[in-house]
């Protein structure tokens, strides 16, 4: 059966997240808290940490190509850009926001740049997976989807 | 037969990051209603963006409707967490603070701790972390 297979799929998929390492039990925390009363609270809580870090990320680009550099400045974006990436459970970011912010604790500029740039790459494929993630669950249905994350 | 209403409690949130406080909600509602699914989950949940803010309402709210609770993040804009708990003590306020970090280094635990607060949480703030609190405190 189709629903069956987009079941399946989706149950699958989350795993793949998890086994990957993009996801911490963060994740699964929030979809505990969707309820009926807010049946698409991962998927906003997503969004908005998306729309949070890729205003962050692009802060963090200009402050580091400004000289002197303000490492100071960089700690704390990248502080709240970990702030936000625990709010969903993002762990390779977290995990790299801490290198991030040890290099900048070593005021290593070149440390800096490869992490954001690895940052960047992380940011986007954890948007692109999560955006097929939501997408599959719009398919398997509301009803499902509390099914679907005690899995 | 009598039937004994439930006291709403006041809890402040401090955080300055949207997500943040969306997730707080979200965990708090879910803290206070249990497993019940009560719409009346018991609680009023006011929020403020950073430390000034917090202490504005704190301040406001003292001799009409105290709150029972406040979280307070550390880094925030304008006041940050330890500098508005430190002002929150000075006015007299005793109700329990509890300082919530994404760092949890121990010079930040007691940082916090020296300006007045009672305990300490890491982000995120979840249903259980926030469900310990409120016991801790007896607020639930």
């Amino acid at each position: 059966m189709e629903y069956s297979n987009l079941r399946r799929q989706t149950i699958f998929m989350k795993k793949n997240l998890f086994d990957q390492g993009y996801l911490d039990e963060q994740f699964n925390q929030l979809e505990e808290l969707q309820d009926e009363s807010s049946p698409n609270f991962v998927e906003e809580v997503a969004a908005l940490f998306f729309k949070d870090s890729s205003r962050l990320l692009t802060n963090i680009e200009q402050a580091i190509d400004k000289y002197p550099q303000d490492f100071y400045r960089l700690d704390s974006l990248m502080h709240q850009l970990k702030g936000s990436g625990s709010s969903i459970g993002a762990l390779r970011m977290k995990n790299e926001c801490s290198v991030f912010k040890a290099n900048c604790n070593d005021r290593n500029l070149e440390g800096c740049r490869r992490s954001l740039q690895k940052m960047k790459r992380e940011h986007a494929t954890l948007k692109q997976k999560l955006e097929s993630y939501f997408q599959l669950l719009r398919q398997v249905g509301p009803s499902e989807y509390a099914v679907s994350s005690r899995k | 037969m009598q039937i004994m209403a439930r006291r709403m409690i006041r809890v402040l949130l401090v955080e300055d990051e949207e997500i943040n406080r969306v997730v707080a909600r979200a965990a708090l509602k879910a803290a206070m209603t249990g497993d019940g699914g009560d719409d009346d989950d018991g609680h009023v949940l006011d929020e403020a963006e950073n430390g000034e803010v917090a202490v504005q309402r704190v301040r406001a709210a003292a001799s009409a409707a105290p709150y029972d609770l406040i979280l307070m993040d550390r880094q925030m804009p304008a006041m940050d967490g330890h500098e508005a708990t430190r002002r929150i003590r000075a006015m007299g306020v005793t109700t329990p603070i509890v300082a919530v970090s994404s760092d949890g280094l121990p010079a930040d635990v007691e940082a916090f701790i020296g300006a007045g607060a009672d305990d300490f949480t890491s982000k995120p703030l979840t249903k259980e972390k926030l469900g310990n609190i409120l016991s801790k405190f007896r607020l639930a």
